[in-house]
């Protein structure tokens, strides 16, 4: 492609808060049926998109619903009849649509759900934690971070080539951190809607499509006779995401520039690292600023920002934690009881490191939790802690919280209680 | 003791925005708790998610501040195991009548002694101004900028589809009315619904028309009127009181005693002060 054609990719740039490039992504993606029910800080992306239609520059069906479970199934059944359909939520309300949400997987309806990351109350809290998205990664979702406005707009588009290949045919979740990515303004480059339907052919559901000329049941009670069956055919539809998921970048780098260099994580100053740290999401800020910041100083540290939880990149990132000599993990989410207490994303990469011969050490760091800054000395210190385990000292514990009050943890003195 | 000792006075100024009509509830609610006797001893508040949850908080009671959309459950929970206890609602419309739509419908129907006091300010209000279950059709919200195109909950022929319950209308402006149904309700032996119009001037007001708090205030004082007494069911813009007839009350454990439902109809009457 020349590069003139390349410029018209993208129409025009503004200023975009997280929330309003999601919105203007599910214009880009003509989306038909849109069901909305406020929660914060996923709201902003249900007020922007009902401005988008009123001012007709999208068709589509826009309901409000009474809650979030009524919310998810009206997008599910509207992918079943052949409408590409988008909702979102956050935290709680996100957990309280989830019996509508596990049966859109084993439906294999391809709706794509933004994900507002926001703590699970209670008690009453906006800011953001991992754990609500994070809730899905064992029921046949693909489940993706953006850590900027841009990737955002962009892996909605993305995110709808995937979900509804016909070798996949899964719902999509596109978790944005709640408030530092949801709310905070970028400079974002904006498609042009012609490229974009290069890139997201119209939805086709085939046969699976609920039509009267079509008849079939949806979803019919089936028990031991099928169940495991079915539970195969999503576990064989997440093994074939990960190719067609590279497909996806690789046109979507053709038509829109070489946007992407690797589709499931990408690395920082990495190539002579002694030492990475791994996150999701928005904590790639603070770590790369931390990177360059322990480079001058001799440091040779580099940070993997995963994008893509589901399908986890296994080989992918084996290969390339391989090569370091230590791995910090950092979870913005908490996993109670698991092994050595750890997150969510410690268990995920650490069992994806355990086939190596010769594995990196690997410590874990629980922080930003409830929507807490992780500073640049947060990160800092996590990396200092990395390296030190990288030379084979101070390994234990395995598992370290950033940035908490250890006072306050231990709960108010008996003296102080009323 | 006075009213004001209802209230945390040390955490004011509240969160709530200035002009906000739950604080105008909140007063009133603790005028009454004054009047009544009611204190932290023998009354428990239930609140939902919304602006209106927060009320809880700002006053010197034991308060629970549930999930949104279910205080009903929880509120006829500690009834059940604390007959003794007054347990009283405070929640918004869209707490109500959206999310918590369903225990609405089914809370009526057991009719268990709580009452409700519905902050009905016809908006999501804490999440910046979304088109709810009440909101008049036509309305312009962030979630319809070109009018809602839904009609809304009918919360006095829901409430009322129990021949036990009891319903009121009123509004922040109309003060009198307003403390009149809450003592009512308080003391009605059964399911009591008190349905408040009120403003929300930042999230819905000005975005309809109304440049203040006041005018929004001054417009309920316009539109609203007592109902006739005598009235069985209150029109729109009606204040009063609707009352079916009290539920003849086993004792716990026991069921009810058999006989035909009692009508309603008779037992009401309109109401209606400044």
């Amino acid at each position: 492609m020349t590069l003139a054609e390349k410029t018209i990719a993208y129409e025009r740039e503004e200023l975009l808060t997280g929330c309003q490039a999601v919105a203007q992504a599910v214009r880009l993606a003509d989306v038909d049926v849109i069901a909305a029910y406020p929660i914060r800080p996923y709201t902003e992306v249900m007020d922007n998109l009902s401005r988008i239609i009123a001012d007709g520059q999208l068709d589509a069906e826009y309901i409000v619903a009474d809650s979030e479970h009524s919310q998810f199934e009206i997008v599910k059944h509207a992918s079943s009849v052949g409408a590409r359909a988008f909702a979102g939520s956050s935290g709680t309300g996100w957990m309280y649509g989830f019996e509508a949400l596990v049966v859109t997987a084993t439906d294999r309806l391809p709706v794509l759900f933004l994900v507002g990351n926001r703590a699970l109350d209670d008690p009453g809290a906006f800011g953001v934690e991992h754990n609500d998205a994070l809730a899905i990664r064992d029921m046949g979702w693909l489940l993706c971070w953006a850590t900027t406005a841009q990737e955002a707009l962009e892996h909605v588009l993305i995110g709808y080539r995937v979900a509804e290949d016909p070798r996949v045919r899964m719902p999509m979740a596109l978790a944005l951190d709640g408030a530092f990515l949801t709310h905070s303004q970028h400079m974002v480059r904006v498609p042009a809607a012609e490229t974009v339907r290069r890139f997201l052919p119209p939805f086709d559901l085939g046969d699976r499509r609920l039509h009267p000329d079509n008849p079939i049941s949806i979803a019919p009670q089936v028990n031991e006779d099928w169940v495991m069956e079915l539970r195969r055919q999503n576990w064989e539809a997440a093994r074939r995401a990960r190719r067609v998921i590279e497909q996806a970048y690789r046109e979507f780098n053709e038509l829109f520039g070489e946007r992407y260099g690797t589709p499931f994580f990408d690395e920082y100053m990495t190539d002579d690292a002694e030492v990475v740290l791994v996150g999701l999401g928005t904590v790639a800020m603070p770590a790369r600023t931390a990177v360059r910041r322990l480079r001058e100083h001799g440091h040779r540290v580099g940070y993997v920002n995963l994008r893509w939880f589901r399908p986890f990149p296994g080989p992918e990132l084996r290969a390339s934690l391989a090569r370091f000599r230590a791995v910090g993990v950092i979870d913005r989410d908490f996993a109670h009881g698991s092994p050595d207490d750890g997150g969510v994303l410690l268990h995920e990469v650490r069992s994806c490191l355990y086939p190596l011969p010769e594995r990196p050490q690997v410590l874990n760091f629980l922080t930003g939790l409830g929507g807490r800054d992780i500073s640049i000395d947060d990160v800092t210190s996590m990396y200092e802690q990395t390296l030190a385990a990288g030379r084979g000292r101070a390994l234990e514990p395995a598992v370290r919280w950033i940035g908490v009050r250890e006072e306050a943890a231990r709960g108010v003195p008996e003296e102080r209680r009323p | 003791m006075g009213f004001k000792d209802k209230l945390k006075e040390e955490l004011f100024p509240t969160i709530w925005c200035p002009g906000c009509g739950i604080g105008l509830i909140m007063t009133q609610l603790s005028l009454v708790m004054d009047d009544l006797g009611l204190d932290e001893g023998n009354t428990v508040l239930v609140t939902g998610i919304g602006c209106t949850g927060r009320m809880g908080g700002y006053m010197h009671f034991d308060a629970v501040y549930t999930l949104h959309g279910r205080t009903l459950p929880v509120a006829e929970a500690i009834k059940t195991v604390r007959p003794e206890l007054k347990v009283i609602v405070v929640s918004g419309d869209g707490d109500q009548a959206s999310i918590g739509g369903n225990h609405l419908l089914h809370t009526i129907r057991r009719n268990p002694d709580i009452t409700v006091l519905c902050n009905n300010n016809e908006i999501y209000g804490l999440t910046g101004g979304q088109a709810g279950p009440t909101t008049p059709q036509g309305t312009k919200t962030v979630s319809s900028p070109a009018g809602t195109t839904t009609t809304p909950v009918n919360l006095q022929g829901l409430v009322n589809t129990s021949p036990h319950a009891f319903y009121a209308k009123t509004t922040v402006y109309h003060q009198g009315a307003l403390r009149k149904a809450i003592r009512e309700a308080i003391a009605w032996p059964g399911f009591a619904f008190v349905d408040i119009t009120s403003q929300c001037i930042e999230n819905n007001g000005r975005r309809i028309g109304f440049p203040s708090a006041n005018e929004m205030l001054m417009h309920y004082k316009r539109e609203f009127r007592p109902a006739p007494p005598g009235s069985s069911a209150l029109e729109s813009h009606q204040l009063g009181i609707v009352r079916g007839t009290p539920e003849e009350r086993a004792p716990a454990g026991v069921a009810a005693p058999s006989g035909g439902s009692p009508s309603r109809g008779e037992a009401g009457s309109g109401e209606g002060e400044e």
